[in-house]
């Protein structure tokens, strides 16, 4: 096993994030099964549902390339749809909410980054306890009942398309273009990277490590909001429960995209193809009639064969 | 550690008070924060000494004492595990199958045991995050169970509903199961050779040397594994007592107690990172918030302002616990 995995051909194998196995395997099912399914119009729907998902995605990637996490999405989420819902800013513009949006979201990264930066805290107590603040501050503000409408603008615009495809997915698709470029060709991206690979020699090279988690984690916050913004387009009617299980499934479709605490194989593309996975399984599962609890087990066996795919990897690295 | 200075030596009292080079991490803070709501409520509130209450307050806060302890044998190694409810879900709809009391109750431990032991192989052995490989589990065992009990029914074993209900020698039985797990927990934590490479082995992840303890001859991957085992078994525990309590089997009603479980064992001031924790902590940090929601309901506070509480507690508890380490 282990002289195999050294072959260079192995290696290259081994090194393509799972999430594009995992695709090509979903879309291969749905090919031989449900050919007519495969279709832009069908595709374009599911793929719009997870839209808001794949824009948080991008934020999760890019702390835990730091090798931090995120868990306060869901409480951003929940605020920001709450806000827009209630009608307390009636009347207001479209711009102000998307102001309001990214302001919550900015300001609540540059806490998080703050206290896992500067105070060292645990990442996964800090955003989780962030998480659980807004999520009762929510229910506090709205007893519980489900708020109101969401202006329909918001729903125009989701409801658009592009010749045959969604705004929202090309809106992601965009986001996600912008994302890989501001990696792959700032300064910041190469700090982002030096750092995953180690705090400490990052910081005897000059790189501002607490800054660089800092300021991830404000970005991830930013982003965090324009996910709040794209989900609330998605759902005609506030609730308070939207997007609570986002941030958690953020981070399972990092991980098969092959970004892994640290370890930034997967690029932005890989946890982009991890998201489209979910989309595909939901088509897939949907399509064969499988219920709710099929697609559990589903979702939890794909996370650990990619995760233990990967960690055998890294094990024969080391 | 980048930015880490050398401190000037503290005296012992702002130590207690900050968890500042305790093994035992911070525990002082939350007894003061669980006593003050108590006071509170006993000046504020008749019910709240009524003997009735305080039983009311044993028996709801136990599922999660049991669970926050099994919780904390994980984090001591400086993992996670985000499968307990899941596990606390999963024993109720296996106890309310209707098969005899004989094979369902060591069942459940034998399949808890099981979760545990793959949780614990695939982290250890299969070199996965614990966050990732107990998500995973956590979703599977979820899927399981709603497979087995789509809504809640069933009735569970008679010896299960009577082991939660009544008193023996004028001991509620709620207050006999705290008893009992936490002397069992005691002993395998703090009374046990187990339980001090526990520490060990967390302490060394906490300082960057993970093979520290490998180093000094203890078996870490079967301890870290054993350690997951744990967790899953009081999680069992603490699902058979919640299937005495209501009766059914239930498929949501483990649902997200993994959060509160790791919300209790921080708060107590064992720390995430590994090596840092203890018992009463633990405890003190599943009391704070069962006396949080018992509270809330004497003096008629809104049940939602609990929920913001709870966090800004555990964000400042877990706030002043400055750690070496970035990260998770």
């Amino acid at each position: 096993m282990a002289a195999l995995l050294n072959r260079p051909l192995a290696q290259r194998i081994v090194g393509i994030p799972p999430a594009y196995y995992v695709f090509a395997a979903l879309l291969f099912v749905l090919w031989i099964a449900r050919p007519n399914m495969l279709n832009v119009n069908v595709m374009g729907v599911f793929i719009r549902q997870v839209a808001p998902l794949g824009v948080l995605v991008l934020g999760q990637l890019l702390v835990m390339k730091v090798k931090s996490i995120d868990l306060s999405g869901g409480g951003i989420i929940l605020l920001v749809n709450y806000f827009i819902s209630s009608g307390i800013f009636a009347g207001a513009s479209l711009a102000f909410f998307i102001a309001l949006a990214l302001a919550i979201g900015t300001f609540i990264g540059l806490f998080n980054g703050l206290m896992i930066a500067k105070r060292r805290v645990s990442a996964v107590i800090t955003t989780l306890a962030v998480s659980i603040i807004l999520v009762g501050f929510v229910q506090f503000l709205s007893s519980g009942k489900p708020p109101g409408d969401v202006p329909s603008i918001f729903g125009d615009i989701y409801n658009t398309k592009l010749g045959p495809v969604p705004t929202p997915v090309i809106f992601w698709f965009a986001l996600t273009l912008a994302m890989a470029a501001f990696l792959s060709r700032t300064v910041f991206g190469r700090y982002v990277m030096s750092v995953g690979e180690s705090a400490e020699a990052a910081h005897f090279s000059g790189v501002p490590v607490e800054r660089t988690v800092i300021l991830a984690h404000t970005l991830a916050g930013f982003i965090a909001g324009v996910a709040a913004l794209v989900q609330t387009a998605s759902i005609a009617v506030g609730s308070v429960r939207v997007g609570l299980d986002l941030p958690i499934l953020a981070v399972a479709a990092t991980i098969l995209g092959g970004v892994v605490f640290g370890r930034g194989d997967g690029g932005v593309w890989g946890p982009f193809f991890g998201v489209l996975s979910f989309a595909l399984l939901f088509v897939v599962m949907t399509a064969f009639g499988i219920g709710e609890p099929g697609k559990l087990i589903a979702q939890g066996l794909i996370i650990l064969l990619a995760a233990v795919f990967y960690g055998v990897r890294t094990a024969k690295l080391k | 550690m980048p930015g880490s200075k050398a401190k000037p030596m503290k005296t012992r009292l702002s130590n207690l008070l900050t968890g500042n080079q305790s093994r035992q991490g911070l525990w002082f803070l939350p007894m003061l924060i669980a006593a003050a709501i108590a006071f509170f409520l006993s000046i504020r509130t008749t019910q709240f000494l009524a003997p009735e209450n305080l039983f009311n307050l044993v028996a709801q806060a136990m599922p999660l004492v049991i669970t926050a302890i099994g919780q904390m044998f994980v984090v001591v190694v400086g993992g996670l595990d985000l499968s307990v409810g899941s596990v606390i879900s999963f024993t109720t709809a296996v106890l309310a199958l209707g098969a005899p009391d004989y094979i369902t109750i060591p069942a459940v431990f034998a399949l808890a045991a099981l979760v545990g032991m793959t949780n614990g192989f695939v982290v250890t052995r299969l070199n996965v995050h614990p966050i990732i490989a107990t998500l995973a589990m956590q979703y599977i065992l979820l899927g399981i169970t709603r497979l087995m009990r789509p809504v809640s029914g069933g009735t569970v074993p008679d010896i299960v509903i009577r082991s939660v209900s009544g008193s023996i020698f004028g001991i509620p039985m709620p207050v006999l199961w705290g008893i009992i797990v936490i002397l069992l927990a005691w002993k395998l934590l703090h009374g046990s050779r187990f339980g001090l490479h526990l520490f060990a082995i967390g302490g060394g992840i906490a300082a960057g040397t993970e093979d520290a303890a490998r180093n000094f001859g203890v078996s870490d991957k079967r301890k870290i594994m054993l350690a997951y085992v744990a967790c899953s078994c009081f999680a069992a525990l603490a699902g058979v007592f919640l299937a005495g309590r209501i009766v059914s089997g239930d498929p949501n009603v483990g649902l997200l107690f993994e959060l509160d479980a790791i919300t209790a064992v921080a708060i107590g001031g064992t720390q995430l990172s590994g090596g840092v924790g203890s018992l009463h902590g633990t405890v003190i940090g599943a009391l704070v918030l069962a006396l949080l929601s018992n509270g809330m309901n004497l003096t008629n506070v809104s049940p939602f302002i609990q929920t913001a509480i709870k966090g800004s507690i555990l964000l400042l508890v877990v706030g002043l616990q400055s750690r070496k380490k970035m990260g998770l």
